[in-house]
């Protein structure tokens, strides 16, 4: 359902890699709710994904290659969608993560650095990348909305979640930290959204996925909160609904960041 | 080995982190070298920069072991 709560807006999504992301899905909801969009992904996720199906049902939606970690490419990418645009941003959903060492089954306490290192330049600096570039080239516009999806693994420990919960960590810092410079600069809001474990093909890297998405769903009052729920919230969060929320970490979670045990989990326990 | 196959195997031994050792014709990426699925798309992208050339998907494919990329990039390269 929409409700035109973007119309006339513009914006760019990182990290629609196949049908199973969640920016796949706000990309379609946001262009429901009547935005204009540019996608971007890494080339080599381009090359894997199925992008160009997306950009069709996104109102031939420009396809724009950018690797987070070059300033050059980040440069091109806002100067290329504000030509496209025709004028300045008003959102930025970041759905981008790389976990080097996860990928590589290099356990936590035996990480390598120079991996862990561009772990998190692609998971967090890039965040801090996109937002220095877009101050520089003053490519957003007042009141412009920046999401970028964490994990709760950045507040309690989910050791499966190996470095990437120290990615995840930095990444909400920089959503503070930032988000007092732009919003003083420029009433800029920028939050971070922790979903629920989400089966697209980046969580499917974490170990034992499948195990744990069955706890989350028994330890969330709601039931996990599915992708297309989460391209609900952030369709709002970019909304003029908003205007007031920022450097907050939003849980979209059914509930499991707060809950400390559930009957469900309690009786799967057995009568020990 | 020819020019190419030894760009190749550099290539592969920089991208994958392997020792040139274990790099033979026969060794598969993702059985023998570690690489997944990723790695495997970003090594015929480098092939493609290194190369010159654009590999099809459906050609890419096809490319599984170290002996089936050089043999490819010997009768495609420019």
């Amino acid at each position: 359902m929409a409700y035109n709560l973007l119309k006339g807006k513009k914006g760019i999504i990182f990290g629609a890699l196949d049908d199973k992301s969640i920016a796949w899905k706000t990309a379609e909801q946001c262009y429901q709710e009547g935005a204009e969009l540019v996608l971007t992904n890494a080339p080599v996720a381009l090359r894997m994904g199925e992008i160009n199906k997306l950009a069709e049902a996104c109102g031939n939606a420009p396809v724009i290659g950018a690797d987070v970690t070059s300033m050059d490419d980040l440069k091109a990418l806002l100067e290329k969608s504000m030509e496209h645009f025709g004028g300045k941003i008003d959102f930025i959903l970041h759905s981008v993560g790389m976990g080097l060492n996860v990928r590589k089954g290099k356990e936590y306490t035996d990480l390598n650095y120079d991996w862990n290192h561009k772990t998190f330049d692609i998971s967090s600096m890039s965040l801090h990348r996109i937002l220095k570039t877009a101050w520089d080239l003053d490519a957003l516009n007042e009141h412009a909305s920046v999401i970028a999806l964490t994990y709760i693994a950045a507040q309690r420990v989910f050791p499966d979640y190996s470095e990437m919960a120290d990615a995840k960590a930095l990444l909400e810092s920089i959503t503070r930290t930032f988000g007092y410079y732009y919003g003083v600069k420029k009433k800029v809001r920028i939050n971070t959204i922790s979903q629920s474990p989400t089966k697209t093909t980046a969580g499917s890297g974490v170990k034992g996925f499948d195990n744990f998405v069955s706890y989350a769903e028994k330890m969330s009052p709601l039931g996990n909160a599915p992708a297309e729920a989460c391209a609900d919230y952030i369709s709002v969060m970019f909304s003029d609904l908003t205007k007031y929320v920022t450097m907050q970490n939003l849980f979209h979670d059914g509930g499991f960041s707060f809950t400390g045990v559930t009957a469900e989990v309690l009786e799967s326990m057995g009568n020990n | 080995m020819s020019d190419i196959a030894s760009r190749v195997k550099k290539i592969i031994v920089d991208k994958l982190g392997v020792d040139e050792a274990e790099v033979t014709n026969e060794a598969s990426f993702t059985n023998d070298l570690g690489a997944d699925s990723l790695d495997t798309v970003e090594l015929i992208m480098e092939f493609e920069k290194e190369f010159n050339i654009s590999i099809p998907d459906e050609q890419a494919e096809t490319i599984t072991t170290v002996g089936q990329a050089v043999s490819y990039l010997e009768e495609h390269a420019k």
